[in-house]
Protein backbone atom coordinates (compact mmCIF):
# COMPACT_ATOMS: atom_id res chain seq x y z
CA UNK A 1 0.00 0.00 0.00
CA UNK A 2 1.88 3.34 -0.89
CA UNK A 3 1.87 6.34 1.40
CA UNK A 4 -0.55 8.09 -0.90
CA UNK A 5 -3.50 5.63 -0.68
CA UNK A 6 -2.66 4.94 3.38
CA UNK A 7 -3.24 8.33 3.99
CA UNK A 8 -6.64 8.03 2.18
CA UNK A 9 -7.15 4.95 3.95
CA UNK A 10 -6.06 6.79 7.54
CA UNK A 11 -8.00 9.23 7.21
CA UNK A 12 -11.50 7.42 6.15
CA UNK A 13 -10.78 5.12 9.45
CA UNK A 14 -10.42 8.55 11.56
CA UNK A 15 -13.65 9.81 10.18
CA UNK A 16 -15.95 6.30 11.40
CA UNK A 17 -14.22 5.00 14.19
CA UNK A 18 -14.63 8.01 16.57
CA UNK A 19 -10.91 8.21 17.04
CA UNK A 20 -9.49 11.75 15.04
CA UNK A 21 -6.25 10.73 16.08
CA UNK A 22 -6.39 6.97 15.07
CA UNK A 23 -3.09 5.97 13.44
CA UNK A 24 -2.62 3.10 11.01
CA UNK A 25 0.97 2.21 12.32
CA UNK A 26 1.84 -1.34 9.87
CA UNK A 27 0.03 -2.27 6.20
CA UNK A 28 1.22 -4.94 4.84
CA UNK A 29 -0.31 -7.51 2.36
CA UNK A 30 -1.79 -11.01 3.76
CA UNK A 31 -1.45 -13.79 1.17
CA UNK A 32 -4.80 -13.51 -0.71
CA UNK A 33 -7.28 -15.27 -3.33
CA UNK A 34 -7.03 -14.72 -6.79
CA UNK A 35 -9.97 -12.30 -6.35
CA UNK A 36 -9.23 -10.30 -3.22
CA UNK A 37 -6.69 -8.03 -1.90
CA UNK A 38 -6.63 -8.63 2.04
CA UNK A 39 -4.00 -5.91 4.08
CA UNK A 40 -3.46 -6.48 7.92
CA UNK A 41 -3.46 -3.18 9.34
CA UNK A 42 -2.42 -2.27 12.62
CA UNK A 43 -3.65 0.37 14.13
CA UNK A 44 -3.81 2.67 17.82
CA UNK A 45 -7.63 3.35 18.27
CA UNK A 46 -8.10 5.38 21.45
CA UNK A 47 -4.43 4.82 22.56
CA UNK A 48 -4.53 0.94 22.28
CA UNK A 49 -3.54 -1.50 19.89
CA UNK A 50 -6.25 -3.24 17.32
CA UNK A 51 -5.64 -6.47 14.59
CA UNK A 52 -7.43 -5.71 11.60
CA UNK A 53 -7.60 -6.78 8.27
CA UNK A 54 -9.03 -4.40 4.60
CA UNK A 55 -10.50 -6.04 2.49
CA UNK A 56 -10.88 -4.86 -1.40
CA UNK A 57 -10.53 -5.92 -4.97
CA UNK A 58 -7.92 -6.37 -7.43
CA UNK A 59 -8.35 -4.33 -10.77
CA UNK A 60 -9.61 -7.69 -12.30
CA UNK A 61 -12.22 -9.59 -10.94
CA UNK A 62 -15.00 -12.01 -11.79
CA UNK A 63 -18.30 -11.57 -12.23
CA UNK A 64 -20.03 -14.03 -10.07
CA UNK A 65 -18.46 -12.48 -7.21
CA UNK A 66 -20.12 -10.35 -4.85
CA UNK A 67 -19.10 -6.57 -4.25
CA UNK A 68 -17.18 -5.63 -0.73
CA UNK A 69 -20.46 -4.01 0.50
CA UNK A 70 -22.54 -7.49 -0.43
CA UNK A 71 -20.32 -9.40 1.72
CA UNK A 72 -19.95 -6.79 4.75
CA UNK A 73 -23.73 -7.13 4.75
CA UNK A 74 -23.30 -11.34 5.29
CA UNK A 75 -21.06 -11.37 7.61
CA UNK A 76 -23.20 -8.91 9.69
CA UNK A 77 -25.98 -11.55 8.82
CA UNK A 78 -24.15 -14.62 9.70
CA UNK A 79 -22.76 -12.68 13.23
CA UNK A 80 -26.32 -12.06 14.03
CA UNK A 81 -26.87 -16.03 13.26
CA UNK A 82 -24.51 -17.33 15.34
CA UNK A 83 -21.82 -17.96 12.16
CA UNK A 84 -17.80 -17.55 13.69
CA UNK A 85 -17.14 -14.90 11.63
CA UNK A 86 -14.67 -11.47 12.13
CA UNK A 87 -16.44 -8.68 13.36
CA UNK A 88 -16.90 -6.46 10.33
CA UNK A 89 -15.62 -2.83 11.78
CA UNK A 90 -16.34 -0.23 8.50
CA UNK A 91 -17.45 -0.47 4.73
CA UNK A 92 -16.24 2.13 3.01
CA UNK A 93 -18.40 2.11 -0.76
CA UNK A 94 -16.05 5.59 -1.85
CA UNK A 95 -13.61 3.96 -4.96
CA UNK A 96 -11.86 7.18 -4.43
CA UNK A 97 -10.41 6.40 -1.24
CA UNK A 98 -8.31 3.35 -1.86
CA UNK A 99 -8.85 2.41 -5.59
CA UNK A 100 -11.83 0.54 -5.21
CA UNK A 101 -14.51 -0.33 -2.29
CA UNK A 102 -13.20 -1.71 0.60
CA UNK A 103 -14.58 -2.82 4.55
CA UNK A 104 -11.92 -3.40 7.83
CA UNK A 105 -12.92 -6.14 9.81
CA UNK A 106 -11.04 -7.56 12.94
CA UNK A 107 -8.17 -9.62 12.55
CA UNK A 108 -8.66 -13.66 13.58
CA UNK A 109 -5.68 -15.58 14.37
CA UNK A 110 -5.48 -19.09 13.01
CA UNK A 111 -4.32 -21.38 9.97
CA UNK A 112 -6.93 -21.72 7.22
CA UNK A 113 -4.28 -23.48 4.29
CA UNK A 114 -6.44 -26.60 3.89
CA UNK A 115 -2.86 -28.67 3.13
CA UNK A 116 -1.90 -28.02 6.40
CA UNK A 117 -5.23 -28.27 8.30
CA UNK A 118 -5.86 -31.94 6.96
CA UNK A 119 -2.37 -32.96 7.75
CA UNK A 120 -3.08 -31.76 11.32
CA UNK A 121 -4.28 -33.92 14.06
CA UNK A 122 -5.10 -31.87 16.74
CA UNK A 123 -5.86 -28.66 14.92
CA UNK A 124 -9.09 -27.36 15.95
CA UNK A 125 -9.81 -29.66 18.73
CA UNK A 126 -9.09 -32.66 16.72
CA UNK A 127 -10.68 -34.23 13.45
CA UNK A 128 -13.62 -35.53 14.62
CA UNK A 129 -14.36 -32.47 16.41
CA UNK A 130 -13.63 -30.11 13.82
CA UNK A 131 -15.82 -31.66 11.14
CA UNK A 132 -18.43 -31.47 14.19
CA UNK A 133 -17.98 -27.98 14.72
CA UNK A 134 -17.83 -27.35 11.17
CA UNK A 135 -21.61 -29.24 11.10
CA UNK A 136 -22.52 -26.84 13.26
CA UNK A 137 -21.88 -23.71 11.44
CA UNK A 138 -23.43 -24.40 8.55
CA UNK A 139 -26.26 -25.04 10.28
CA UNK A 140 -26.04 -21.93 11.39
CA UNK A 141 -25.85 -20.59 7.97
CA UNK A 142 -28.71 -22.40 6.92
CA UNK A 143 -30.51 -20.61 9.88
CA UNK A 144 -30.79 -17.46 7.50
CA UNK A 145 -33.74 -17.37 5.29
CA UNK A 146 -35.12 -15.39 2.59
CA UNK A 147 -36.49 -12.97 2.21
CA UNK A 148 -33.99 -10.49 3.89
CA UNK A 149 -33.79 -6.66 3.14
CA UNK A 150 -30.86 -6.66 4.38
CA UNK A 151 -29.50 -9.21 2.09
CA UNK A 152 -31.60 -7.82 -1.00
CA UNK A 153 -28.54 -7.86 -3.42
CA UNK A 154 -28.85 -11.38 -3.33
CA UNK A 155 -32.26 -11.70 -5.39
CA UNK A 156 -35.28 -13.89 -5.63
CA UNK A 157 -34.81 -17.09 -4.06
CA UNK A 158 -34.68 -19.91 -6.58
CA UNK A 159 -37.79 -22.01 -6.33
CA UNK A 160 -35.46 -25.24 -7.88
CA UNK A 161 -31.54 -24.93 -6.75
CA UNK A 162 -30.73 -28.24 -8.45
CA UNK A 163 -32.29 -26.67 -12.25
CA UNK A 164 -31.10 -23.70 -11.32
CA UNK A 165 -27.72 -25.11 -10.77
CA UNK A 166 -28.08 -26.80 -14.28
CA UNK A 167 -28.74 -24.15 -16.31
CA UNK A 168 -26.10 -21.85 -14.82
CA UNK A 169 -23.59 -24.30 -15.05
CA UNK A 170 -24.89 -24.83 -19.21
CA UNK A 171 -25.10 -21.00 -19.99
CA UNK A 172 -21.53 -21.05 -18.47
CA UNK A 173 -20.18 -23.75 -20.74
CA UNK A 174 -21.97 -21.92 -23.51
CA UNK A 175 -19.70 -19.35 -22.75
CA UNK A 176 -16.24 -21.24 -23.39
CA UNK A 177 -14.21 -21.13 -26.59
CA UNK A 178 -14.68 -25.47 -26.09
CA UNK A 179 -17.13 -27.67 -25.82
CA UNK A 180 -17.12 -29.71 -22.50
CA UNK A 181 -18.28 -32.84 -23.42
CA UNK A 182 -17.68 -34.37 -19.70
CA UNK A 183 -18.84 -31.80 -18.04
CA UNK A 184 -22.16 -32.04 -19.91
CA UNK A 185 -22.19 -35.42 -19.12
CA UNK A 186 -22.09 -35.00 -15.66
CA UNK A 187 -24.60 -32.66 -16.15
CA UNK A 188 -27.03 -34.61 -17.86
CA UNK A 189 -26.66 -37.15 -15.18
CA UNK A 190 -27.81 -34.82 -12.39
CA UNK A 191 -30.52 -33.67 -14.45
CA UNK A 192 -31.95 -37.15 -14.63
CA UNK A 193 -31.25 -37.92 -10.91
CA UNK A 194 -32.43 -34.37 -9.86
CA UNK A 195 -34.12 -34.57 -5.99
CA UNK A 196 -37.02 -32.48 -5.63
CA UNK A 197 -36.81 -28.76 -4.37
CA UNK A 198 -36.11 -27.97 -0.77
CA UNK A 199 -37.18 -23.75 0.81
CA UNK A 200 -33.89 -21.86 0.06
CA UNK A 201 -31.46 -21.45 2.83
CA UNK A 202 -28.84 -19.36 2.62
CA UNK A 203 -25.78 -21.17 1.55
CA UNK A 204 -22.15 -20.34 1.52
CA UNK A 205 -21.09 -21.81 -1.57
CA UNK A 206 -17.21 -21.74 -0.79
CA UNK A 207 -17.24 -23.25 2.75
CA UNK A 208 -14.42 -25.72 1.96
CA UNK A 209 -11.39 -26.83 4.02
CA UNK A 210 -9.28 -23.88 2.94
CA UNK A 211 -11.96 -21.00 4.15
CA UNK A 212 -12.26 -22.14 7.44
CA UNK A 213 -9.59 -20.73 9.86
CA UNK A 214 -8.98 -22.76 12.94
CA UNK A 215 -6.43 -22.99 15.69
CA UNK A 216 -6.07 -25.73 18.26
CA UNK A 217 -9.30 -24.87 20.29
CA UNK A 218 -11.37 -25.03 17.25
CA UNK A 219 -12.78 -22.78 14.56
CA UNK A 220 -11.87 -18.93 14.61
CA UNK A 221 -13.36 -17.84 11.03
CA UNK A 222 -15.84 -18.92 8.31
CA UNK A 223 -14.14 -16.61 5.59
CA UNK A 224 -14.57 -15.83 1.81
CA UNK A 225 -18.29 -15.22 1.74
CA UNK A 226 -18.39 -13.69 -1.78
CA UNK A 227 -20.17 -16.36 -3.55
CA UNK A 228 -22.89 -16.71 -1.11
CA UNK A 229 -26.30 -16.95 -2.69
CA UNK A 230 -29.82 -18.04 -1.96
CA UNK A 231 -29.55 -22.10 -2.44
CA UNK A 232 -30.53 -25.87 -1.31
CA UNK A 233 -28.36 -26.17 1.93
CA UNK A 234 -27.01 -30.03 0.98
CA UNK A 235 -24.82 -28.12 -1.63
CA UNK A 236 -22.58 -26.36 0.90
CA UNK A 237 -22.31 -30.04 2.72
CA UNK A 238 -21.74 -31.18 -0.83
CA UNK A 239 -18.77 -28.95 -1.64
CA UNK A 240 -17.41 -29.06 1.74
CA UNK A 241 -17.48 -33.15 1.29
CA UNK A 242 -16.38 -33.30 -2.21
CA UNK A 243 -13.70 -35.33 -2.84
CA UNK A 244 -11.90 -32.30 -4.96
CA UNK A 245 -11.65 -30.73 -1.88
CA UNK A 246 -10.20 -33.29 0.29
CA UNK A 247 -6.68 -31.76 -0.02
CA UNK A 248 -5.17 -35.08 -1.31
CA UNK A 249 -6.88 -36.64 2.13
CA UNK A 250 -9.20 -38.77 0.33
CA UNK A 251 -10.57 -41.31 3.05
CA UNK A 252 -11.70 -38.24 5.69
CA UNK A 253 -14.38 -37.64 3.64
CA UNK A 254 -15.70 -34.11 5.17
CA UNK A 255 -12.68 -31.65 3.95
CA UNK A 256 -10.03 -34.58 4.57
CA UNK A 257 -10.59 -33.29 7.94
CA UNK A 258 -12.41 -35.91 9.42
CA UNK A 259 -15.57 -38.40 9.41
CA UNK A 260 -18.99 -37.54 7.42
CA UNK A 261 -20.69 -38.58 10.13
CA UNK A 262 -18.96 -36.25 12.58
CA UNK A 263 -20.28 -33.18 10.09
CA UNK A 264 -23.23 -34.41 10.14
CA UNK A 265 -23.92 -34.85 13.49
CA UNK A 266 -23.17 -31.64 14.16
CA UNK A 267 -25.08 -30.13 11.04
CA UNK A 268 -28.13 -31.95 12.48
CA UNK A 269 -30.85 -33.80 10.10
CA UNK A 270 -29.37 -34.45 6.86
CA UNK A 271 -30.84 -36.14 3.57
CA UNK A 272 -27.22 -38.00 2.58
CA UNK A 273 -28.82 -38.62 -0.98
CA UNK A 274 -29.18 -35.17 -1.43
CA UNK A 275 -25.64 -34.05 -0.28
CA UNK A 276 -24.23 -36.36 -3.11
CA UNK A 277 -25.76 -35.12 -5.76
CA UNK A 278 -24.15 -32.10 -4.66
CA UNK A 279 -21.21 -33.40 -4.31
CA UNK A 280 -21.08 -34.51 -8.26
CA UNK A 281 -22.30 -30.86 -8.92
CA UNK A 282 -19.16 -29.43 -6.94
CA UNK A 283 -16.97 -31.28 -8.83
CA UNK A 284 -18.63 -29.83 -12.33
CA UNK A 285 -18.70 -25.92 -10.67
CA UNK A 286 -15.11 -26.00 -9.48
CA UNK A 287 -14.19 -27.25 -13.51
CA UNK A 288 -16.54 -24.58 -14.89
CA UNK A 289 -14.67 -22.09 -12.51
CA UNK A 290 -11.23 -23.69 -13.05
CA UNK A 291 -12.28 -23.00 -16.78
CA UNK A 292 -12.89 -19.43 -16.27
CA UNK A 293 -10.15 -18.67 -14.36
CA UNK A 294 -7.46 -20.18 -17.21
CA UNK A 295 -9.59 -18.13 -19.36
CA UNK A 296 -8.35 -14.86 -18.06
CA UNK A 297 -4.90 -15.89 -18.75
CA UNK A 298 -5.79 -17.26 -21.82
CA UNK A 299 -7.51 -13.75 -22.95
CA UNK A 300 -5.20 -11.73 -21.86
CA UNK A 301 -7.28 -10.10 -19.06
CA UNK A 302 -4.95 -11.21 -16.49
CA UNK A 303 -1.93 -12.89 -17.06
CA UNK A 304 -0.96 -15.23 -14.47
CA UNK A 305 1.00 -18.75 -14.27
CA UNK A 306 -1.48 -19.72 -11.14
CA UNK A 307 -4.31 -18.90 -13.32
CA UNK A 308 -2.92 -20.81 -16.07
CA UNK A 309 -2.20 -23.85 -14.31
CA UNK A 310 -5.70 -23.84 -12.84
CA UNK A 311 -6.92 -24.45 -16.27
CA UNK A 312 -5.12 -27.87 -16.17
CA UNK A 313 -6.86 -28.94 -12.91
CA UNK A 314 -9.95 -29.92 -15.66
CA UNK A 315 -8.73 -32.84 -16.55
CA UNK A 316 -8.74 -34.49 -13.47
CA UNK A 317 -12.11 -33.29 -12.69
CA UNK A 318 -13.07 -34.58 -15.48
CA UNK A 319 -11.91 -38.10 -14.95
CA UNK A 320 -13.57 -37.60 -11.64
CA UNK A 321 -16.81 -36.41 -12.99
CA UNK A 322 -17.39 -39.40 -15.21
CA UNK A 323 -16.21 -42.19 -12.24
CA UNK A 324 -19.08 -40.48 -10.23
CA UNK A 325 -21.59 -40.84 -12.73
CA UNK A 326 -20.51 -44.32 -13.90
CA UNK A 327 -20.83 -45.71 -10.23
CA UNK A 328 -24.21 -43.51 -9.53
CA UNK A 329 -25.72 -44.72 -12.61
CA UNK A 330 -24.42 -48.47 -11.82
CA UNK B 1 14.25 -29.56 -38.72
CA UNK B 2 14.91 -28.22 -35.37
CA UNK B 3 18.46 -29.17 -33.58
CA UNK B 4 18.34 -31.14 -31.21
CA UNK B 5 18.02 -31.86 -27.89
CA UNK B 6 14.36 -31.30 -28.42
CA UNK B 7 11.60 -29.00 -26.43
CA UNK B 8 10.65 -32.04 -24.19
CA UNK B 9 14.24 -32.64 -23.48
CA UNK B 10 15.08 -28.69 -22.94
CA UNK B 11 12.08 -28.31 -20.52
CA UNK B 12 12.60 -31.58 -18.29
CA UNK B 13 16.38 -30.77 -18.38
CA UNK B 14 15.56 -27.27 -17.13
CA UNK B 15 12.77 -28.02 -14.31
CA UNK B 16 15.59 -30.49 -13.03
CA UNK B 17 18.31 -27.55 -12.41
CA UNK B 18 15.37 -25.43 -11.25
CA UNK B 19 14.18 -28.42 -8.56
CA UNK B 20 17.90 -29.12 -7.64
CA UNK B 21 19.78 -26.29 -7.81
CA UNK B 22 17.89 -23.01 -7.53
CA UNK B 23 14.74 -23.90 -5.15
CA UNK B 24 16.90 -24.97 -2.72
CA UNK B 25 18.69 -21.60 -2.09
CA UNK B 26 15.53 -19.36 -2.66
CA UNK B 27 13.67 -18.06 0.46
CA UNK B 28 10.57 -19.23 1.39
CA UNK B 29 8.31 -16.44 -0.05
CA UNK B 30 9.26 -17.45 -3.19
CA UNK B 31 9.10 -20.95 -3.01
CA UNK B 32 5.55 -21.49 -4.00
CA UNK B 33 6.24 -19.36 -7.30
CA UNK B 34 9.41 -21.95 -8.64
CA UNK B 35 7.14 -24.94 -7.59
CA UNK B 36 4.58 -23.07 -10.05
CA UNK B 37 7.36 -22.97 -12.96
CA UNK B 38 8.27 -26.61 -12.10
CA UNK B 39 4.86 -27.87 -12.79
CA UNK B 40 4.12 -25.82 -15.92
CA UNK B 41 7.49 -27.04 -17.20
CA UNK B 42 6.54 -30.54 -16.00
CA UNK B 43 3.33 -30.28 -18.48
CA UNK B 44 4.68 -28.24 -21.29
CA UNK B 45 7.15 -31.42 -21.48
CA UNK B 46 4.62 -34.28 -21.19
CA UNK B 47 2.29 -32.37 -23.84
CA UNK B 48 5.33 -32.00 -26.55
CA UNK B 49 6.25 -35.81 -26.08
CA UNK B 50 2.25 -36.32 -26.17
CA UNK B 51 1.25 -38.58 -29.31
CA UNK B 52 -2.48 -39.06 -28.58
CA UNK B 53 -4.09 -39.65 -31.31
CA UNK B 54 -7.41 -37.89 -30.44
CA UNK B 55 -10.72 -39.92 -31.45
CA UNK B 56 -13.12 -37.18 -32.56
CA UNK B 57 -15.07 -36.11 -29.19
CA UNK B 58 -18.75 -36.82 -28.64
CA UNK B 59 -20.98 -33.93 -29.54
CA UNK B 60 -21.52 -32.22 -26.31
CA UNK B 61 -25.32 -30.89 -27.54
CA UNK B 62 -26.69 -34.29 -28.13
CA UNK B 63 -25.11 -35.46 -24.49
CA UNK B 64 -26.87 -32.91 -23.12
CA UNK B 65 -30.57 -33.48 -25.15
CA UNK B 66 -30.03 -37.10 -23.64
CA UNK B 67 -29.26 -39.05 -26.76
CA UNK B 68 -26.77 -41.32 -25.05
CA UNK B 69 -28.78 -41.72 -21.67
CA UNK B 70 -28.47 -45.18 -20.16
CA UNK B 71 -29.97 -47.61 -22.12
CA UNK B 72 -29.67 -46.12 -25.38
CA UNK B 73 -27.67 -48.07 -28.12
CA UNK B 74 -24.31 -45.75 -28.13
CA UNK B 75 -24.58 -44.87 -24.37
CA UNK B 76 -21.78 -47.67 -23.61
CA UNK B 77 -19.50 -46.44 -26.48
CA UNK B 78 -19.87 -42.94 -25.36
CA UNK B 79 -18.95 -43.41 -21.90
CA UNK B 80 -15.94 -45.37 -22.65
CA UNK B 81 -14.69 -42.81 -25.22
CA UNK B 82 -15.10 -39.74 -22.50
CA UNK B 83 -13.10 -41.89 -19.76
CA UNK B 84 -10.49 -42.48 -22.51
CA UNK B 85 -10.35 -38.82 -23.25
CA UNK B 86 -9.89 -37.97 -19.66
CA UNK B 87 -6.93 -40.06 -19.16
CA UNK B 88 -5.33 -39.00 -21.95
CA UNK B 89 -5.78 -35.24 -20.48
CA UNK B 90 -4.71 -36.20 -17.30
CA UNK B 91 -1.65 -37.71 -18.82
CA UNK B 92 -0.64 -34.87 -19.60
CA UNK B 93 -1.67 -32.13 -17.03
CA UNK B 94 -2.00 -34.22 -14.06
CA UNK B 95 -0.70 -38.11 -14.10
CA UNK B 96 -0.83 -38.64 -10.32
CA UNK B 97 -4.91 -38.63 -11.10
CA UNK B 98 -4.50 -41.81 -12.86
CA UNK B 99 -3.15 -43.84 -9.90
CA UNK B 100 -6.48 -44.83 -9.05
CA UNK B 101 -6.86 -46.12 -12.35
Amino acid sequence: MDDARRAAVEGYLRSVSGDAALRIEAASLLSGGAIQQNWALDVVRHGAPEAWVLRTDNAATLAVSLPRAAEYALLRAARAAGVTVPEPLFLCEDPAIAGAPFFVMRRVAGVAAGHRVVKSETLGGGRAALAQAMGRELARIHSIAPPRDDLAFLGAAPVDAGRAFIAAQREALDRQREPRPALEWGLRHLERTAPPPVPARLTHNDFRTGNIMVDDGGITAVLDWEFAGWGDPAADLGWLCARCWRFGNVAREAGGIGPRAALYEGYGAVEDARVRWWELAAHIRWATIAIDQAERHISGVERSLELALTGHIVPELELEILRMVETRDA
Amino acid sequence: MHEQPDAADLLETARALLLAELLPALPASHAFAARMIANAMAIAARAARDATAWPAPPDAALIRAGAYDPGTPQHDEIAARLLAMARARCAVSNPRALRDD
